[in-house]
């Protein structure tokens, strides 16, 4: 009996440490994602299929935005060679805007504009950072409303869990 | 059944008590910091659920040295409520409804101008005044938040804030934040719930730039002329 108790105990702490960060999802497929990057070349999430995706809505007035940056640039340097692609979707802001943050804080990932926000809206992003992982398959399996450090603790776990499911030869 | 009359007493004493707390805490309800001016108009701010701010009781002084006298509202204080958007919804919106016809009943030309949640159990308590009420009132709302839920990857779901037929609304909202993209849906519900609205974006600003913990140099300005902004808007709006 006591058992029992303390398996309810442990199902419940194991609900609210899921709910205190990433909100796992069905996996559906994920909404269009068309912008331009700070070259101009048209970018898709089929650039990206085959690979984990870390999809983050971002701005560069955003703090908490801007303090999570750091750790993103440090997971891609931690995955490199690994099919994980981190991208910063910029959201409704303009190309100086963005250019002005990027010229202060140096980043290996791509950076997406959405001056007019429509990848904000049809992504239904309502705070900022709103962050996606996407699936090799292109479903958006997590969502993270807020920030996090990316290279530690829940979020690499969550990332590695995603690469698990890809083949051994290609993790 | 000594110990149940010595229960009793207590639970008397215990009743009595919270009752007399209730009294207290309603007697030295900080209703509203006034500030008076002789011209015709009368602006009652309500601040946001995080509290009345220094620059906003600074703007409202310096609204009334322009002669527009300001009733200064802070419901988180006043029925001392935790400092969250849901607080607004707690807002008794009787005491609001018999603040905006004090108001009215003094003759001067009254605009309520309401940050963020707080727009909520203002615009509740302006749909519950007669018709006749509802046209004479302008409501400023500064990037109001009227969200019932929201939630990434889903549509928003707005509050249902009652009838607003025939309420002018003019809503300003700072470029910098991530309810700019949703300001056509925002102003869209409003419409729908019968108001007549219009909007001011105002650029290089982000939400609650008088507070901030970082400003930067323009926001610093830009809190520093609060004042100026908002007579500027209700005059290029016109509702008088």
């Amino acid at each position: 009996m006591r058992q029992g108790w303390l398996g309810v105990v442990v199902l419940v702490l194991a609900g609210a440490a899921q709910a205190a960060g990433f909100d796992a999802r069905p996996a559906v497929p994920a909404p269009q994602l068309k912008a331009q990057d700070l070259a101009g070349t048209e970018r898709t999430l089929a650039d990206y299929r085959g690979k984990v995706v870390l999809l983050n809505f971002w701005a560069s007035w955003c703090p908490p935005c801007l303090r999570e940056m750091p750790s993103m640039e440090r997971l891609r340097a931690r995955m490199a060679g690994r099919p994980l692609v981190v991208v910063a979707l910029d959201s409704a802001e303009t190309p100086q805007e963005v250019n002005a943050y990027l010229s202060r804080m140096s980043l290996g990932f791509p950076v997406l504009l959405d001056p007019d926000g429509s990848n904000t809206k049809r992504w239904k992003v309502f705070v900022l950072p709103t962050s996606f992982l996407l699936d090799a398959e292109g479903r958006v399996r997590y969502v993270l409303t807020g920030p996090t450090e990316w290279d530690e603790g829940e979020a690499l776990q969550v990332i590695e869990s995603l690469l698990a499911e890809l083949p051994p030869d290609a993790r | 059944m000594a110990d149940l009359d010595e229960f009793m007493r207590f639970f008397r004493f215990l009743l009595l008590g919270m009752w007399a707390c209730t009294f207290v805490v309603r007697a030295d309800l900080p209703v509203a910091q006034t500030f008076p001016a002789d011209g015709q108009q009368l602006l009652l701010w309500v601040a946001s659920e995080r509290g009345r701010t220094a620059p906003e009781v600074q703007a409202a002084r310096q609204l009334a040295a322009r002669g527009v006298e300001t009733w200064s509202l802070d419901f988180a204080s006043a029925y001392l409520l935790p400092q969250l958007p849901s607080s607004m919804d707690e807002v008794p919106l009787q005491d609001l409804e018999a603040w905006l016809r004090e108001a009215q009943a003094g003759g001067k030309r009254v605009a309520v101008y309401a940050v963020a949640r707080a727009a909520v159990p203002v615009l509740r308590a302006a749909a519950a005044l007669e018709p006749a009420e509802r046209q004479a009132l302008c409501v400023m709302l500064m990037h109001p938040n009227l969200y019932s839920t929201v939630e990434p990857l889903a549509e928003p779901d707005y509050l249902d804030l009652g009838s607003l037929a025939g309420l002018r609304v003019l809503v300003l909202q700072p470029r910098r934040s991530a309810a700019t993209p949703w300001l056509p849906g925002l102003l869209d519900h409003l419409a729908q719930q019968g108001a007549t609205t219009s909007h001011v974006v105002l650029e290089n600003l982000r939400e609650g730039y008088w507070a901030r913990e970082t400003p930067t140099d323009y926001e610093i300005a830009e809190s520093r002329r609060m004042d100026a902004l908002l007579l500027h808007e209700l005059d290029a709006w016109g509702c008088k």
